[in-house]
């Protein structure tokens, strides 16, 4: 009696799991729900039967048939998670879009060439714990010259292609500084002697000469430096514009030489140059060569500049440089030409210039996130 | 300052090569610009004799001339004015590279008559600039010989670049003092004849200064040539000449120029048949004076000028040029020639006055040996009988003694401020071979310079010639090791502040530029600028007059220049000066942008549009907040400058500070740029940012709330005057503990609006702090937020 009633019941569970594997949509399995487990169920039929048994048999096919009905939800819960799946497929098989497509979104803007050489500057000279300052560029004679040891008849005045501004009252003219070693002045006379032990100054900024050709612009951009203190020497001057180089160039081994030249405003005054070699089309590359470039103008700051500000020569020496900031920029980066430095050509400015977030610094790197 | 290597070793005895001098020149100081063999260029070149020249049947100007190197016969078209038969001249064969041309020479029919080849002018080879005829060589010369054998062009040209405290390397012999000095050889003995003069001079000096002025000519020498004969130079001296870029005129004055050059002495020659009476005299001018110079100009001179005249008037500026009217000719048989010590100073403030440039004004500027003028007077009277024959007088002169110059110094100085540590015997012989003369008393050296370097004035000067000499690589490298161990910012606030905006501006698209701080007048003008201090007297062009007082023409400029070639969408700025007068703190550094064009472009995915107030006013936002200015701290106002929109501008501020104007340029001013849609721009005077009393490093405590927001909407009606954003600021102000943020939704003018009226959409979050608010607060909140719109702005709820 049980063991037939169970082979009918495993019949019966047989041909329900293969409607339901052979079930093509969600609602030829819900009919297979309905006809087995529903209220007039196969299943549910028998059921209903085994009231009529021993408690025995009662018990032995009610728990079997209470696995049958275990077994019929599983399958039809698996089928229906299967047809859901396969739905979900289909739907993102039609989600799919084409992605060669790129919307425009404007760039991101650039800083210029020359700024970038001067944060340069800064963070370089930082390191050797100098500040950065600044002053006019309208300048008064005396500022610009005089005090430099420029005194109007001055042959290296000539040398200078100063702008003038309109006379005033008194005939005194002022003029557009032409290097911006007024500053060095400036910062001098500032200088409190009771306190004083050591300053080191930077000062870039623009100047002027009234001069316009392929090399040359009639405003430009030029970098002082300033130390001044009781021991400072040339041998200091040297070191700290040996690692200047150095440092700017990225190169360890950059040859860089000293030799003697003249400013009003140094005394002994050093031409510095620095070492590379010229390829067969004319380009420099900055290193070790050959070949000589001249990038920046030193010297020991000159006794009668100190005495003008009131700075005794005797108790205190240092050194001053100066460099064309457009020259070390266009040597750096390879950029040929002066004149679209001021030109604001969209292309040459994404071209030559550099991205917001690379902030050049002694531990990000002066160059770039590959330096 | 050009010379020859052979003429160098005139006067330097050494065993040292070319390239080892080319290289030791700059060690000392003396920087080489160039060096160049003409030779080398000129190999091909070859001496020819005319031996047949017909006139060209298709052309006036032209011969047809046969010319003969020694083996080989040539036909060559020439049109030069001075062929002739029987000439001897430079001839250059087919396939010859020609420098002054830049070309290789082919062969060619000229009018139908076959050429094989050029005769050359000394343009031609880069000799000089002549190019009036063709060479003529000397009726001697050997034929079919390269050209620069005969012409002992054979012979590097050195220029170097003279600093001006170095006169006295302006000329040869005294870059042979140096590099002797510099232990790369001799100096040769100066080959001085010594002549006293026959007879007494024709004329004589008289210097008419006051005894206080007579420092402007200290010393002035002078003697009379007679029977001399002033043809053209020899040839080694019109080559030497040729070589440093001195034009040959005649013998005298070739000789004068050739001494300038060979000993840095300028020289000036008269004739004496043309100066009236027998005294030339040296005195300042009066104003009004003239004088017509050998550059063919005539200047009107001004009071205190220093001049030469005769019995008839100036004609000569002492030092700088000498005059027309006395000047030497070929004609000349009678000369007297002068050699004078002027002061520097007066020289080169008349040089400049009158803008009159001249290789002897660059040279008495720099100042001169105060014991050349004995010496020129001897060594030229030599080198004129040589060449010119006749007879010599005896001297005139008037001198002053020099003063002595004695500078005291301490041998350790040079340690001091060198780090070079040198024996003081080898700074005493470094000097010793310059020519300084020194005693010493007690390790102080009492130093006398050499006569020709009036430069020297000092204890330092001294240093830089023994270190000059002992060589710069000798100085030693010290590390500048820092002073002090916190590291402080490098830059000042003001630095700082333009950076971070800076890179702010440029992260949202903007492209930093650099332009000129001068524009044109016309502009300066629009933008208020354009006053008489803040022009320039000698601006470089029209464009480039006035100092500008805003950066935004320039970068309208700038804008213009981009769309002509192209460009579209255009968003720049720079960080720059403008100006306001011409003192110091008139000079501003302002933070200027434009954006031009669409913001967002039309793609496949999105409409386009324009650039407009609020994309700029955001851009200011965001750059001041940057640099520490929160927004909340700025106020608005619509009175920016009149080169804005008046409807479409702004300026913040803070108290009375203007801290940025900005907005639509005005449409006048746009056109005037050529710029047909509308550029908005924006200006940030950061200096007026009021600086932090204290710098707080350390931030305020974040109170965070993990309890949900809540959002509420609201429409309101209010007057159409009414500025949105004071919604925003009421409903705030309602609770500010719990109103975090109010955002404007919607701004409505239009259908179902009355007229003067708009409506505005808010949305408000409010972030509960302790617990979850009830509905009934929540409804408390509205209430009060509406209550206070309604009180405030008469504005009423509006269904949404």
């Amino acid at each position: 009696m049980v063991s037939e009633l169970k082979e009918d019941l495993q019949s019966l569970l047989n041909n329900i799991t293969i409607g339901i594997h052979n079930s093509k949509t969600i609602s030829e399995l819900e009919n297979i729900r309905i006809n087995s487990l529903g209220k007039k169920g196969s299943v549910t039929l028998y059921l209903r039967n085994i009231r009529d048994y021993d408690i025995e048999i009662k018990k032995e096919i009610g728990s079997y048939l209470n696995d049958i009905k275990n077994q019929i939800n599983k399958l039809i819960l698996d089928k229906k998670n299967f047809f859901k799946k396969e739905h979900l497929n289909e739907k993102l098989k039609l989600e799919k879009i084409d992605i060669s497509l790129t919307p425009y979104e404007a760039e991101i803007g650039t800083l210029h060439p020359l700024s970038r050489t001067i944060e340069e500057l800064c963070a370089i000279f930082a390191d050797m714990g100098f500040s950065i300052v600044d002053g006019p560029d309208i300048e008064s004679d005396y500022y610009n010259f005089t005090a430099l040891n420029i005194p109007e008849e001055h042959p290296a005045r000539q040398e200078h292609d100063t702008f003038y501004f309109q006379p005033d009252i008194n005939g005194q003219r002022k003029v557009l500084r032409t290097h911006t070693s007024p500053v060095q002045i400036r910062t001098m006379e500032k200088i409190d002697l009771k306190n004083f032990n050591e300053i080191r100054y930077i000062i870039p900024g623009r100047t002027y000469r009234s001069d316009h050709d392929a090399t040359h612009s009639p405003m430009f951009h030029q970098c002082e430096g300033l130390v001044l203190g009781k021991n400072i020497n040339m041998g200091h001057l040297k070191g700290c514009l040996i690692e200047f180089c150095r440092t700017y160039f990225n190169e360890d081994n950059l040859p860089v030489r000293f030799r003697p030249s003249y400013f009003p405003f140094t005394e002994p005054s050093a031409e510095v140059d620095i070492g590379c070699k010229k390829e067969n089309d004319g380009s420099l590359v900055i290193g070790e060569g050959e070949e000589w470039l001249e990038i920046l103008g030193s010297g020991m700051v000159h006794p009668r500049v100190l005495q003008g500000v009131g700075i005794d020569p005797s108790k205190y020496q240092g050194f001053a440089f100066g460099m064309g900031l457009e020259r070390l920029t266009m040597l750096k980066y390879g950029i040929p030409d002066l004149r679209p430095f001021y030109d604001s050509d969209l292309r040459w400015l994404k071209h030559y210039g550099f991205i917001p977030v690379d902030n050049p610094s002694l531990h990000s790197g002066l160059n770039g996130v590959f330096s | 300052m050009k010379f020859t290597w052979k003429w160098l070793l005139d006067h330097l005895e050494t065993d040292r090569n070319l390239s080892e001098i080319i290289e030791t020149l700059p060690k000392i100081g003396l920087e080489v610009s160039s060096v160049v063999n003409l030779a080398e260029n000129l190999k091909s070149f070859v001496s020819v004799e005319i031996i047949d020249v017909k006139k060209h049947p298709n052309a006036d100007k032209l011969n047809v001339c046969k010319v003969f190197d020694g083996k080989n016969t040539f036909n060559v078209v020439c049109g030069a004015p001075n062929v002739k038969l029987g000439m001897k001249s430079v001839f250059a064969n087919i396939g010859t590279f020609i420098p002054g041309l830049n070309l290789k020479l082919k062969k060619g029919k000229i009018r139908g008559e076959e050429s094989f080849g050029m005769l050359c002018s000394e343009k031609e080879l880069t000799l000089s600039e002549n190019h009036n005829g063709i060479i003529e060589l000397e009726s001697s010369s050997e034929l079919g010989l390269s050209v620069s054998d005969i012409m002992d062009l054979n012979d590097p040209i050195i220029e170097i670049e003279i600093t001006p405290n170095r006169g006295d390397c302006l000329g040869v012999r005294g870059i042979a003092r140096d590099l002797a000095a510099a232990g790369q050889g001799n100096l040769k003995d100066l080959e001085v004849d010594f002549n006293d003069g026959e007879f007494d001079s024709i004329i004589n000096w008289h210097v008419d200064l006051d005894e206080d002025e007579k420092y402007l000519c200290p010393k002035i020498f002078g003697r009379s040539f007679t029977n001399l004969k002033n043809d053209e130079s020899p040839l080694w001296l019109k080559n030497r000449l040729l070589a440093v870029d001195q034009r040959p005129i005649s013998s005298i004055v070739d000789i004068t120029n050739y001494i300038m050059i060979d000993i840095g002495r300028p020289l000036h020659a008269y004739d004496i048949g043309k100066i009236k009476g027998t005294t030339l005299k040296v005195s300042k001018s009066k104003k009004g004076d003239k004088f017509s110079a050998l550059n063919g100009n005539t200047y009107e001179l001004d009071d205190n000028m220093l001049v030469i005249s005769d019995e008839h008037s100036v004609d000569d500026l002492a030092g700088i040029m000498g005059g027309q009217r006395t000047g030497v000719t070929e004609n000349t048989t009678r000369m007297f020639l002068e050699a004078a010590i002027f002061d520097p100073v007066s020289i080169a403030n008349t040089g400049r006055e009158l803008n009159l440039h001249s290789d002897a004004r660059y040279r008495f500027e720099r100042g001169l040996d105060y014991n050349s003028p004995e010496i020129a007077m001897h060594y030229a009277a030599a080198m004129v009988n040589k060449i010119c024959g006749g007879k010599i007088s005896k001297i005139v002169n008037f001198k002053l003694e020099q003063q002595q110059r004695i500078i005291k110094f301490d041998p350790d100085t040079v340690y001091q401020l060198t780090g070079v540590k040198i024996e003081n015997e080898l700074s005493k012989s470094i000097l010793e071979n310059l020519g300084f003369k020194i005693v010493s008393i007690e390790n102080i050296w009492d130093i006398t310079p050499p006569s020709w370097r009036p430069d020297i004035d000092g204890i330092a000067d001294i240093v830089e010639e023994i270190i000059r000499i002992n060589g710069y690589e000798k100085i030693p490298s010290i590390k500048l090791t820092r002073s002090n161990y916190i590291a402080k910012p490098a830059m000042s606030i003001k630095h700082r502040q333009a950076f971070f905006a800076s890179r702010i501006l440029a992260s949202r698209g903007y492209n930093e530029v650099i332009t000129f701080s001068f524009l044109n007048k016309t502009m300066a003008d629009q933008f208020n600028g354009g006053e008489f201090a803040l022009n320039l007297v000698n601006p470089i062009s029209s464009e480039l007059t006035d100092m500008r007082p805003s950066i935004i023409p320039n970068l309208l400029l700038a804008a213009q220049k981009n769309v002509n070639i192209g460009a579209q969408d255009l968003s720049f700025f720079e960080v720059g000066p403008i100006f306001k007068g011409d003192s110091p703190n008139e000079q501003i550094s302002t933070i200027t942008g434009i954006r031009y064009g669409d913001k967002i472009k039309k793609d496949w995915k999105k409409e386009a549009v324009q650039f407009d107030f609020y994309d700029i006013k955001l851009d200011v936002i965001k750059a001041l907040d940057a640099i520490g200015v929160p927004k909340n701290s700025l106020k608005v106002f619509q009175d920016a400058p009149d080169y804005f929109h008046p409807g479409r501008s702004a300026v913040f501020k803070i108290g009375k500070n203007i801290i940025a104007n900005f907005g639509e340029i005005h449409p006048e001013i746009g056109d005037t740029f050529g710029l047909n849609k509308s550029a908005i721009v924006f200006e940030i005077f950061y200096e007026n940012i009021p600086l932090p009393k204290r710098n707080k490093i350390s931030r305020p405590m974040l109170k965070i709330s993990n309890l949900q927001t809540v959002t509420r909407e609201f429409a309101f009606l209010i007057d159409a005057e009414i500025e949105s954003e004071k919604v925003c600021q009421i409903a705030k102000s309602v609770n500010k503990d719990l109103i975090t943020d109010v955002i404007i939704l919607d701004v409505y003018k239009g259908e179902k609006i009355p007229q003067n009226k708009k409506s505005i959409a808010i949305k408000v979050t409010i972030q509960p702090i302790q617990e979850t608010l009830t509905d009934t607060a929540l409804e408390e909140l509205s209430a009060n937020l509406i209550n206070a719109i309604d009180k405030k702005l008469f504005g009423s709820l509006r269904e949404i």
